[in-house]
């Protein structure tokens, strides 16, 4: 029994000695085989003598040999690790060498600042709800109370793919929708890609990404449609921010406003902004209370029920608060452009 | 449209200067976009409203102005020299159409000495941003930049037999216009004609012959009304817009067509024009003004803030609003012609609004009865995958959803696209069918610009045509690798991306979203060199494919670098529960770890190996890892060697180590059946 302990530890010691000396992977192959061979190896035969001993001893002896075998398995295979990663160096002397750096992705700013709002809202208890981008006229404009072949029109240029199908001009086709298949209280924003038949140039581009928010349920006014927004906007550009609503017209809602922030290039200072173009203002989105017969389109009864609605530009918004000149860059996808937004 | 402060001053004794003014349109709505000095007045551009034609002339714009400073607002007269002749005597009116022209009035004035307007004209005519012709054009222009009210000027003499027959045109009758244009004419359109043929197209743009010359002494005056439609129409066939049209498709005054000829009347009485007797009005159908029922309780009700019943009257009474108390607080209004706006209570509160002001409405918050949960988990999965391949170094693109028709040809995508009708450009002329075009795209650009390597997703959707011929869009993920992805550091070489790098994401990206492990099978694709390319599906469903990107394609790019790339289809994914997370109790006994190399056919993949582990059926088993795998060497070339580790464990006991040894024997007895592995 003795000599059997006596030889593991004397095994330790070789394997140890041996394993020291180990350069590459084919070394630490042929030490596995010294020690685990199936015929020959030390091991293999330690664990034969093992079946010649006496019962009560085979048991403590068994034991050893197992811990053993464990170690010398853990200590080859540390052994291959460190053969198959030749250029582990030594630890270096210079404790100020930088450290190891793993590279994140960078969001799209987009995606980022869509996070941003969507963020606010769901605080706010509202959810998020999302809707076709190729829509049909009732959607896009009748149901929104876009009388056919009114100058309204105008204003929301439009991609046509034939006489009945279009790219949504706005994400406001969804309240449509929402409103169709959910009785109130509704609460819901709606991001998303619309698309408008423009001329390229630094602030309007063919696609851009919108956000609508959408508020029905009893007793809505216009104080709330202005509070939710002085909280949006002030949670978005800091408390300081001064902010505007002015009358407006779009056909789906009334009362409608417009919502203006100051120009956060030049406050208001300067007469030659190229930002605000020396008004002081810029404007950020659209609002009002739902148009009586846009709820009439959806059977909700407006005498029962009001609502308010906005719709903001993402692009145009986030290029204000990051101080973006075109907004061509959003969609050029320059890994130095997008990369900066690792750290936003 | 352009508002000169001069010329509003003819409407109302305004007591502030010019910069004053300007901040008080705003507040009404009237947007001030620009103000400008133009030979010492000063004009404001105002953004209008396509429901506002009110607001397409001075008058109606001093009437808001008027209602909200509490000033009256003036009414110049407009005195007639006359003829003895009567109107009726010297023209025949006939409306064919009172559908399509409702109402249509007209003056013959005589003896009008055509030449350049006076000074104060030009300077009006010049304020509206237009060029002074002459005084007859001035003048339709400054009535038209006055009233909103459109008018046209006829050279009397041309006009064959002294008639104005309003008619739709026939079929093949053409008109050479103003400017020189010929238009071809179909019956959908309304024109003026003579005896003879169409001298204008109502409403849009007068003709060449019967215009005004220098040789023009008797004018004819036209100021009439057309539907807004026909008129949209017309001009839309035609591809026309002019000041006419783009007052009459809004929608003009009924009741400003008498004033409008009026008007210019007397005003070429300065040049020397008198004025035919009893102004010539055919207007069969009087349209009865619009009445529109006001609630106060109402009004605060919307608004949020009870507004004086005063200042509702007042407000209201200003905008030539008549109010009929039907019981304390309840009206019924009557509408003025001039505002084709207002038809609803609604309308009504907007104005009471603008003219309180919207920042003195309180600022409240939106209450809530009741909470919702999200309708579904798309939200959440679609940015968890995001974080995923942040971590995996990935940086997020969007592209434009369009697509170039001949570009995307070489892709092969297999989908019917949908094209646009009026597209931008023939470069972005679809609908994309894939991402993986406009991610080549972005790894060329920025390749240009000094990139090394570039790793990028999107997520968005793809468009296309279903074989029932509806449309169908679908939410996709693209991935693109290709180049350096680490770069050299003092402790560590340059890494290059390489096929492995994305496979990896990709499968890590299925087990943190909870999903099943996806299968990845070889199989060729249209994007992907030939054997390099596998299908991704989950349970046989096929939802992507990843592989090293075709050279061809990579060349009609320019793109010189291997790239590989990845696409999925993110509908099927989400339309799967991932699997319900349940706890699982951390072992309380110690496992006993076995490892066995063996050797199989070079011809078995990975997957099949993987497979078959799976599927071993063996007591205590717990779990492998296949953590070795090499060929060549000392193997023959059709041998693939495999280490594997296997876990096993007793959940209430420790185990054997002859327990361990059997189930040993039994994987290999297993493997030896399944795979025909050979033990090394």
């Amino acid at each position: 029994m003795s000599s059997l302990q006596e030889k593991l530890e004397q095994y330790r010691q070789l394997f140890n000695d041996l394993a020291a000396k180990t350069k590459n992977s084919k070394e630490v192959e042929e030490l596995k085989q010294t020690f685990l061979g199936r015929k020959k190896g030390y091991l293999t035969l330690l664990f034969d003598e093992l079946k010649q001993l006496p019962p009560d001893d085979k048991r403590s002896a068994g034991e050893a040999l197992n811990k053993f075998k464990t170690e010398i398995q853990q200590a080859l295979s540390e052994l291959e690790e460190r053969c198959r990663r030749p250029e582990a160096e030594k630890p270096p002397t210079d404790l100020t060498l930088p450290g190891k750096k793993i590279y994140w992705g960078a969001p799209h700013p987009l995606t980022l600042f869509q996070k941003k709002i969507e963020k606010i809202f769901v605080s706010m208890g509202f959810s998020v709800e999302e809707g076709p981008e190729i829509e049909t006229d009732y959607y896009n404009f009748e149901a929104l109370n876009f009388p056919p072949y009114h100058p309204a029109r105008d204003s929301w240029d439009t991609l046509y793919i034939n006489d009945k199908l279009l790219l949504r001009t706005h994400t406001s086709p969804v309240q449509i929708r929402v409103m169709e298949k959910k009785k109130p209280p509704i609460r819901i924003i709606i991001p998303g890609k619309v698309y408008r038949r423009e001329t390229p140039d630094p602030t309007h581009l063919p696609m851009f990404h919108q956000v609508e928010g959408l508020v029905v349920d009893r007793g809505i006014t216009f104080a709330h449609l202005k509070g939710t927004l002085d909280y949006f906007i002030k949670a978005l550009f800091g408390e300081k921010i001064k902010i505007r609503f002015r009358p407006s017209f779009f056909p789906f809602t009334e009362p409608s406003a417009e919502v203006d922030i100051e120009c956060l290039a030049c406050h208001g200072q300067d007469a030659q902004c190229r930002v605000c173009g020396g008004t002081g203002w810029k404007e950020i989105l659209g609002a009002g209370l739902v148009d009586p017969q846009v709820f009439k389109n959806v059977n909700i009864d407006p005498e029962k029920y009001s609502g308010w609605a906005f719709g903001l530009g993402i692009d145009r918004t986030a290029m204000l608060a990051y101080e973006i000149p075109e907004m061509r860059y959003f969609y050029e996808n320059d890994l130095r452009f997008l990369r900066q937004f690792n750290r936003k | 449209m352009n508002i000169s402060y001069d010329w509003l001053i003819e409407y109302l004794d305004l007591n502030l200067s010019p910069r004053e003014l300007a901040k008080y349109f705003d507040q009404i709505g009237l947007m001030v976009e620009a103000v400008k000095e133009i030979d010492g007045d000063t004009v404001y551009e105002i953004e209008t409203y396509a429901n506002r034609p009110d607001t397409l002339g001075h008058l109606g714009v001093a009437r808001e102005l008027a209602a909200l400073f509490g000033l009256p607002l003036k009414s110049p007269s407009w005195p007639l020299a006359e003829l003895d002749r009567l109107t009726t005597e010297l023209v025949d009116i006939q409306v064919l159409d009172s559908q399509l022209c409702p109402r249509y009035c007209g003056l013959v004035v005589k003896g009008v000495q055509v030449g350049p307007s006076p000074e104060w004209l030009k300077r009006r005519i010049e304020a509206v941003g237009l060029r002074p012709i002459n005084n007859v054009v001035d003048i339709s222009n400054y009535v038209c930049f006055s009233l909103g009210q459109p008018l046209h000027t006829f050279d009397f003499s041309q006009l064959k037999e002294a008639r104005i027959i309003v008619r739709r045109a026939r079929k093949g009758e053409t008109l050479r216009t103003l400017d020189g244009q010929l238009l071809e004419l179909t019956p959908d359109m309304l024109v003026i004609a003579d005896e003879s043929k169409p001298v204008a197209l109502a409403g849009i743009i007068g003709g060449e012959e019967s215009g005004i010359s220098e040789k023009t002494t008797d004018v004819f005056i036209e100021s009439a009304n057309f539907d807004p439609v026909s008129i949209r129409l017309t001009a839309k066939k035609l591809g026309l817009m002019t000041d006419a049209s783009y007052r009459f498709e809004r929608g003009v005054d009924i009741n400003a067509a008498p004033l409008g000829a009026k008007m210019a009347a007397s005003l070429l009485g300065q040049f020397g024009g008198k004025a035919s007797r009893g102004l010539l009005d055919v207007y069969p159908n009087p349209r009865k003004p619009k009445s529109v029922p006001l609630r106060l309780k109402r009004v605060g009700e919307l608004l949020g803030i009870e507004i004086p019943e005063e200042f509702v009257v007042r407000t209201l009474t200003a905008l030539g609003l008549k109010l009929n108390e039907q019981k304390p607080g309840v009206w019924v209004t009557e509408i003025p012609s001039f505002r084709v706006d207002l038809e609803r209570e609604a309308d009504l509160i907007e104005e009471i609004a603008r003219f309180f002001g919207y920042d003195r409405i309180p600022t409240e918050v939106t209450p809530a009865r009741s909470f919702e949960l999200p309708a579904d988990e798309r939200q959440d999965c679609l940015w968890l995958l995001k974080e995923i391949l942040f971590h995996y170094g990935f940086d997020e693109v969007i592209n434009f959803s369009f697509g170039d028709r001949e570009k995307e040809k070489i892709w092969h995508t297999g989908y019917d696209p949908i094209e646009l009708q009026n597209p931008i450009s023939s470069r972005a002329s679809i609908l994309r069918t894939s991402l993986l075009p406009g991610l080549v795209e972005n790894t060329v650009w920025n390749y240009n610009r000094e990139a090394d390597g570039v790793h990028i997703f999107e997520t968005g959707k793809i468009y296309f045509w279903e074989e029932d011929g509806k449309q169908r869009e679908e939410w996709h993920l693209g991935l693109l690798t290709s180049g350096q992805r680490e770069a050299k550091t003092w402790n560590q070489p340059a890494r290059e991306t390489d096929y492995f790098f994305l496979k990896g994401a990709i499968e890590d990206l299925f087990f943190y979203l909870g999903y099943e492990a996806p299968s990845f099978e070889p199989e060729d694709h249209s994007f992907f060199q030939t054997g390099q390319a596998v299908k991704i599906s989950i349970k046989k469903e096929p939802v992507g494919y990843l592989g090293l990107l075709k050279s061809e394609i990579r060349q009609a790019y320019g793109l010189d670098k291997l790239a590989y790339g990845a696409e999925f289809n993110l509908e099927v994914l989400f339309d799967r529960q991932p699997r319900p997370f349940a706890f699982a109790p951390v072992p309380r006994f110690p496992g006993v770890v076995r490892d066995l190399s063996f050797l199989v056919d070079s011809t078995i993949n990975f997957q099949d190996i993987y497979s078959q582990l799976k599927k071993l059926n063996v007591p205590y088993l717990e779990r492998f890892e296949i953590y070795d795998r090499f060929e060549g060497e000392s193997l023959a070339p059709n041998q693939v060697s495999y280490s594997v580790r296997f876990f096993f464990r007793h959940e209430s006991r420790t185990l054997q180590a002859e327990e361990v040894d059997r189930a040993m024997l039994d994987i290999i007895s297993q493997l030896k059946s399944s795979l025909k592995i050979q033990l090394r």
